[in-house]
């Protein structure tokens, strides 16, 4: 029990006592139990109020101190700070918030703010007399993070992983970096090629010791908590035997005649089962479709030094303080027969176009016709009124677009018919949006009640719509090629890594993050990320931008190689606790388990066990316990109790 | 079923209107225009018509003639798409379309046909003065029945069967059903509209330029009285001379401020100079200064020693005549003027 206690009751130039009577506030709590001081001030976090505190508790020999003024989301750290200068643990502080929550809410009342202000107050000075001086406990920490997925948010945050000191293990499923970004060809507002800015991001990795990068490696389990997780890697290998003859390999590549639809190209080519994803796809090594391929005896004998079909799947175990999720997305398959998809011929997605674009010179062909007139339907599987996806994609609109003009700048007199239901090429991009219908490209507007209808007609391509923006009257275009613009989704797997890792998934399946405007990057998992297009749609800017974030926070984390974390945790009473399990059930960070309590080395007893570096002091299993054994420090029952009858007590 | 056709705005371009690809549908152009009405609601309609090429819905669309150009819109305009030279692009594109003949249209189109058709005339008329032996008072006689004879041809093979065209555009093949007595009816809109241009004056701050235009109209047709009709060249009678004097002098000096507006483009709708628009206002003037200088040159008896005053006085009159009058800017007069006639035969349909 502290029992010399000072408060303070703070003006705060007149936010406070232009309400609050704040004489008459420390004139009632001066007479509480173990105060020995109490001073009204006008702004207590001045420099100079600081001084006068630090001098109080030293002159006076205070053992705890209240501050009544603002929210402690803004000033806790402050007051403590100016405990610990004095001498006093920082623990013995506690914060009365009589500004938000008394002078702010209650202009209209003064007298009943001030008697609200007084029971505030007293509250805390009750509180206070049983605080417990506490000291931050530290964990180790390994200065290593383990990125999922490398396409150009994991790699770009491996890089400025690497670069501030961390060592980064930086896992592929497929065989060939880059993800979705490689396939896009032509990017907007840079013009280069995905390709090439992949190609850029590999080259700086290559570069880097510190980051292990493995392509074609699955994650296969994941334990420990943060700054200590174990993860378990399978890597899948390429059938391909390492350091073998290139040229030899080539000839088996030409010679392969297993073939199959290659989905770098989104199925509009075919590829061998011997294969790279792209000509200068990174790493450059080719990989096999093992399950398709079906070579001879003969063959396999002739490129015996180059094929090997009998590597096995490695398994890789580390050691990772962070972990970084940056799955990425799938494009939104559209369903069989959505606006025509796989039932009218020429209808194709705007991935597929992208591809197409890339694969065409001269002129732009689809299935041995000549492109002269391209219908975009936009938000095809994005803000839909009937099905799951209820998000806008973001990138879409300015990538149709883009993908407009260059279908004008690379093919002679390409016309697009744009069928929108807003147009959101947001910042910058709008200048795309300009460009284009100044070309004479022509938008149209359709509600989303009424969708275009695609369909061939007389051995004819037909969409037929309502234009909202031509008095809502019918139109009809017969276009060579239907683009459906279609949206993001998560990566087809992402649901199994997020059942790996437990890291929560919204209603739309994308992951988590804690706090959408203020923690973007982070998870409720301690020490788990998540940035780029697995958290939701994002242009590549913006996915850079997360990753960069994830990449700062994860570091920041880990690099003094400890973990520093607070001390208001939950504590077990062992003589009480007769283990029941309902404290571990009810826990949201699995952080209590069972553990064996012998205090004499007698045979002792099972009780509960807590995880100090998973436990958030959330308080969830205090009440479920039968016996009464858990307490959570800082707001133990008698501290709580305490307050309790402070705050009742008439005035 | 509305069929689109993007090759119409290209081929607008050559009317005139260049930038309305560039526009995204907001409608300010409309919220801004004071004299758009809610059975006439342009001109974002219109705009959006001419992009998609649905160019049988603007041939029955008088709302191109409904716009007087205060250029509002195009003030207003987010993307400098210009939709005040859109109506007035219509407008040439409307002359073209209801030309039976198809050379208001070619004229319109193509700078060399303008300039060959001025060239033919030009020649013709310098033709005509050889084969009078290049006798003045033989010329000047020709040329005052050739006033009279062009205004009743012009009238009767192009402009009469032009506003058939535009009735059967416009009020026929809508299948407008009009009471018989609101013919008779409207002719009051008719007159009214035709020599006040009243409701230019809805536009704002537009009192002084619809008094220009006001002057100009009265000043050609009194130009015109006194020319054909009270032969001003050949007339001893004072207040004839002074009255052709007058008229001469208003258009001149008017048609100079309009010219000088179009050099200096301080205003919107000055911005935008279609060649049509630039010889309707030089030929207006040269026209009244020319014959201004003849009657100078009468009444200070130069005229028989410069000849070649008349014969370019003469050629600009052949040009205005069977030019400008039937193919070019002049018709605004009479097609306006028309089709507020034919708004309210529409009105009084409903």
């Amino acid at each position: 029990m502290k029992e010399k206690i000072g408060v303070y009751v703070c003006h705060c130039g007149g936010n406070i006592s232009d309400y609050v009577d704040v004489e008459k506030v420390r004139d009632v709590v001066e007479k509480e139990e173990g105060v020995v001081l109490s001073k009204t001030t006008m702004f207590a976090c001045a420099d100079s109020a600081q001084k006068e505190i630090i001098n109080d508790i030293k002159e006076n020999d205070l053992n705890a101190i209240v501050v009544a003024s603002c929210s402690p989301k803004l000033h806790l750290s402050t007051f403590r700070n100016v405990a610990e200068r004095a001498g006093l643990n920082p623990y013995h502080y506690v914060q009365a918030n009589i500004r938000e929550q008394c002078s702010w809410a209650h202009t209209d009342k003064p007298k009943e703010a001030t008697e609200k202000a007084i029971r505030i107050v007293r509250a805390s000075v009750r509180r206070v007399r049983y605080s417990e001086a506490l000291k931050p406990f530290t964990i180790p920490a390994a200065n290593i993070a383990l990125i999922i997925g490398a396409g150009v948010a994991g790699m770009r945050s491996a890089i400025s992983l690497a670069d501030m000191g961390t060592h980064v293990y930086l896992i592929e499923k497929s065989h060939f970096v880059g993800g979705r970004v490689a396939q896009m060809g032509e990017l907007f507002s840079t013009n280069e090629k995905g390709e090439e800015v992949i190609s850029k991001l590999y080259d700086e990795i290559k570069k880097r010791d510190k980051i292990k990068l493995f392509t074609g490696a699955e994650l296969g389990s994941v334990s420990g908590s943060v700054g200590d997780y174990k993860a378990q890697i399978k890597i899948h290998p390429r059938y391909i035997v390492p350091d073998c003859d290139m040229d030899k390999l080539k000839e088996a590549i030409s010679e392969c005649k297993t073939e199959m639809p290659d989905e770098y190209n989104f199925g509009l080519t075919q590829k061998k089962a011997i294969y790279k994803a792209y000509e200068n796809c990174k790493p450059e090594m080719p990989a096999i479709e093992k399950d398709a391929f079906n070579p001879d005896q003969k063959f396999l004998e002739k490129y015996k030094d180059c094929i090997d079909l009998e590597q096995k799947t490695e398994t890789l175990n580390i050691n990772t303080g962070t972990v970084i999720l940056s799955t990425g997305f799938d494009p939104y398959e559209p369903e069989d027969g959505e606006y025509g998809y796989k039932k009218a011929e020429n209808v194709i997605t705007l991935q597929q176009l992208k591809r197409l674009i890339e694969l065409s010179n001269g002129k732009l062909e689809y299935n041995n016709r000549e492109i002269k007139n391209i219908v975009y339907v936009y938000c095809v599987g994005s803000r839909q009124k009937e099905g799951e996806n209820k998000y806008c994609s973001r990138y879409c609109c300015t990538a149709a677009i883009h993908a407009a003009l260059l279908c004008r700048k690379k093919f002679d007199s390409v016309k697009g018919f744009h069928l929108y239901r807003d147009m959101r090429t947001y910042g910058k991009y709008e200048l795309l949006f300009d460009e284009v219908s100044r070309q004479g490209d022509i938008f149209f507007r359709f509600n989303e009640d009424e969708s275009p209808v695609v369909e061939t007609a007389n051995g004819k391509l037909q969409v037929k719509f309502r234009d909202i923006l031509t008095n809502n009257e019918e139109i009809a275009i017969e276009p060579d090629l239907v683009v459906l613009v279609t949206g993001m989704v998560p990566r087809k797997d992402s649901g199994t890594v997020a059942g790996i890792l437990k890291t929560p998934v919204g209603t739309d399946k994308f992951f988590n993050e804690v706090h959408p405007k203020l923690r973007p990057v982070e998870t409720v998992i301690d020490g788990m990320y998540i940035c780029g297009t697995c958290q939701g749609p994002k242009n590549i800017t913006e996915s850079i931008t997360s990753s960069l974030s994830a990449a700062a926070k994860s570091n920041s984390l880990i690099n003094k190689g400890e973990i520093e974390l607070e001390p208001t945790i939950i504590r077990i009473d062992p003589e009480a606790c007769e283990w029941c399990d309902k404290c571990a059930e009810i826990c949201p960070f699995d952080s209590i388990t069972k553990t064996e309590y012998s205090p004499d080395g007698q045979k002792g007893k099972t009780i509960a066990f807590v995880n100090e570096s998973t436990c958030k002091g959330c308080g969830m299993c205090a009440p479920v316990c039968p016996t009464d054994a858990i307490d959570i420090i800082g707001y133990t029952n008698n501290e709580i109790e305490s307050m309790i009858d402070g705050l009742i007590k008439e005035v | 079923m509305l069929k689109i056709n993007p090759d119409f705005a290209v081929k607008l371009k050559k009317y005139g209107a260049v930038d309305i690809n560039a526009c995204y549908n907001c409608g300010n152009c409309t919220a801004i225009c004071p004299l758009s009405e809610e059975d006439h609601s342009f001109p974002r309609r219109m705009l959006r018509a001419s992009v998609l090429g649905l160019d049988t819905r603007i041939e029955a669309s008088l709302d191109p003639w409904l716009c007087y150009y205060c250029g509002e819109c195009s003030e207003t305009c987010p993307r400098e798409a210009n939709p005040g030279e859109l109506m007035m692009t219509l407008r040439r594109w409307l002359t073209a379309k209801y030309d039976w003949t198809g050379l208001s249209g070619l004229l319109y189109s193509s700078i060399p046909a303008l300039i060959i058709g001025f060239v033919l005339v030009a020649i013709a008329i310098i033709g005509i003065g050889f084969a009078k032996h290049f006798n003045i008072e033989a010329i000047m006689d020709f040329g005052h029945h050739f006033e009279l004879i062009a205004i009743i041809s012009v009238f009767s093979l192009i402009l009469v069967p032009n506003i058939i065209r535009m009735f059967w555009f416009t009020i026929l093949k809508e299948k407008t059903k009009v009471p018989l007595i609101s013919y008779i009816k409207g002719t009051w809109d008719f007159l009214l509209h035709m020599f006040t241009q009243k409701n230019s004056l809805k536009c704002e701050n537009n009192i002084f330029r619809w008094l220009e235009h006001l002057v100009i109209v009265f000043g050609y047709l009194l130009l015109l009285f006194t020319t054909v009709f009270l032969n001003w060249f050949s007339t001893e009678n004072t207040f004839i001379i002074w009255l052709g004097y007058i008229a001469g002098g208003m258009i001149f000096v008017f048609t100079f401020d309009f010219i000088l507006s179009r050099i200096r483009k301080s205003k919107e709708i000055n911005k935008f100079s279609h060649p049509s628009d630039w010889l309707f206002v030089i030929w207006l003037f040269l026209m009244a200064f020319t014959a201004f200088l003849v009657r100078v040159f009468i009444d200070t008896d130069l005229l028989s020693n410069n000849l070649w005053l008349y014969m370019v006085h003469l050629i600009v009159i052949a040009q205005w005549a069977l030019l400008i009058v039937p193919f070019g800017k002049w018709t605004h007069f009479l097609y306006r003027s028309f089709a507020m006639y034919f708004k309210k035969l529409e009105e009084d349909s409903k």
